[in-house]
């Protein structure tokens, strides 16, 4: 299996950038700056997921968006640019659509940030980063998630149990198929309650809750991190300068009104797009190295 | 000795996060709303402030060091709703989520059907997909969880199926659907207005009657037998609240 560099990272490193990632797509509705955020994003995705990434892009994303879109001035109908009147006497607004559109790719950039975030953020990483803050209800995260693949197999154990005595959901006919599917449900349901008290006092007997836990995965905190996490931070800064400046803020109603292009704002879509396509750019450093690795063997 | 000290350094530092949290991310929050988001000012705020309620739940649960017991009996419901979400996957909208995080909150007490629905919210979007919905989601299965649970305390809500059904209903329609709802404007329109709200309340109402369909069957059907089994597991193994 191929190892994506960025999730290789120390888990704070791969949260702290989720979050700002994550908050600046939802927060700035500059075209440009949306622009550079769903380029990242789905890039991204690309990378984490190959195939199925471009289609769940292309089969769900581009409709959502298409309708999303259309939904706004339907609605909405502010702005000054009248372009004509909807049938009950509304008018449809140039800056209605334009807001449409840019809600539209704000709300897709986050979802597919959200598949990525998925990807990289695994529950034994959640574990790890919430652990000491929340730890009985990153603990009652992490067991919930384990809970739900076992019952499903606990699930099967009972209902081959269930065929053999001839109260299976494939025999009888439909009433008794139901009666025996909320049976077999019923068992289960006293086995995960009697199952859950041996879980707790197992734990319980092995020190549950003295002090001084560890986690299962260990993660170092090395000096890549402390440099990426620098990076991160400083680029983070260049943008919300930006933001406090003005330079991605874009005003929709009643009329279009962006910040006139300066050097400046040319640093902060700099800074945004390295912030937002940093998964990306550590993953082809990574292929550069290895392939002259490769080539020096 | 060493144990005891531990734990009062612990409990500061939660009292720090508080006060931090109180003190500086509060205003930074409404600060922020005012001067940076021109056009998603009230999506933030709402959104953010949401988040903000699950903090108080957070600390009183963590400080009062629940027991294994509880934990794992709080883990099973959450994975109970999380399983019985996915296997109504084909069936778009009728869905057990609520109606098990009610039986939770009525059983097992407000704080616990809190967190039962927040954390079913969250964990079954693991499964569907996480997205811009996610928190909105466990603070709707969430705030029914503890309604519940507070109801049946203050003896206002009552086992019996009428009663449970009649605030299932009533709490998919008004609660779930009305935060979804609202949700899903503040997500694509920069301001709201009467129109606005009522058109997506109106898109919206097919799904709610739908889920408060759900909600009401499945609570007609699971009510009884599962109260019944979380009643024996509480007597069996002496977890009766004090």
């Amino acid at each position: 299996m191929r190892r994506n560099a960025f999730t290789t990272f120390h888990p704070i490193v791969n949260f702290v950038y989720f979050t700002f990632v994550l908050v600046f797509s939802m927060a700035f509705m500059h075209p440009l700056f949306q622009a550079i955020s769903l380029a990242g994003a789905i890039g991204y995705s690309i990378l984490l997921n190959g195939r199925k990434a471009v289609k769940f892009n292309l089969l769900y994303m581009l409709p959502l968006l298409l309708v999303m879109a259309a939904f706004n001035p339907i609605f909405n109908h502010a702005g000054v640019t009248i372009l004509f009147y909807l049938p009950n006497g509304n008018p449809f607004t140039r800056e209605s659509i334009l807001y449409g559109i840019a809600a539209a790719c704000m709300y897709v950039t986050v979802i597919v940030w959200f598949s990525c975030f998925n990807k990289v953020i695994t529950s034994d990483k959640l574990m790890y980063l919430f652990g000491k803050i929340m730890p009985a209800i990153s603990l009652i995260l992490a067991m919930t998630l384990r809970f739900v693949p076992r019952y499903r197999h606990q699930l099967s154990v009972i209902s081959q149990a269930q065929r053999s005595i001839g109260r299976d959901l494939s025999q009888g006919n439909l009433i008794e198929r139901a009666r025996n599917g909320l049976r077999i449900l019923s068992i289960l349901t006293t086995w995960a309650m009697e199952n859950a008290i041996e879980t707790a006092d197992s734990m319980k007997a092995r020190g549950y809750g003295l002090p001084k836990r560890t986690s299962f995965s260990i993660y170092r905190f090395e000096r890549r991190d402390q440099l990426t996490l620098s990076i991160m931070i400083g680029l983070v800064a260049i943008v919300l300068t930006g933001a406090a400046l003005e330079e991605n803020t874009i005003r929709y109603f009643p009329s279009v009104v962006m910040k006139e292009y300066s050097l400046f704002s040319f640093v902060v879509y700099g800074a945004y797009f390295i912030f937002c396509t940093l998964p990306v750019m550590f993953q082809i450093v990574e292929e550069v190295k290895w392939k002259y690795i490769v080539s020096k063997i | 000795m060493s144990n005891q000290s531990l734990s009062n350094r612990r409990l500061s530092k939660r009292t720090l996060a508080a006060a931090i949290l109180i003190l500086v991310v509060i205003p930074v929050t409404i600060l922020m709303g005012v001067f940076l988001w021109e056009s998603r000012k009230y999506y933030f705020i709402s959104l953010l402030i949401m988040l903000y309620t699950f903090i108080p739940f957070a600390l009183v649960f963590e400080k009062r060091k629940p027991q294994a017991r509880e934990l794992v009996v709080i883990a099973v419901m959450t994975a109970i709703t999380v399983a019985g979400r996915s296997a109504f996957f084909m069936l778009p909208q009728f869905k057990p989520v609520i109606a098990i995080v009610i039986i939770s909150g009525v059983s097992l007490g407000a704080e616990a059907g809190f967190l039962v629905g927040a954390a079913a919210g969250f964990i079954s979007n693991f499964f569907f997909g996480q997205g811009p919905w996610t928190p909105w989601q466990m603070f709707g299965f969430g705030i029914i969880g503890f309604l519940s649970g507070l109801l049946f305390q203050k003896g206002w809500l009552k086992r019996t199926k009428l009663s449970l059904c009649l605030f299932g209903g009533a709490a998919t329609v008004l609660i779930y659907g009305g935060i979804m709802n609202t949700s899903s404007v503040l997500m694509i329109t920069p301001t709201i207005n009467k129109e606005i709200l009522l058109a997506a309340y109106a898109s919206g109402i097919g799904f709610d009657l739908v889920h408060a369909a759900a909600t009401v069957c499945f609570l007609f059907i699971l009510s009884r037998p599962m109260l019944e089994k979380l009643d024996r597991i509480k007597l069996k193994y002496g977890m009766i609240e004090s």
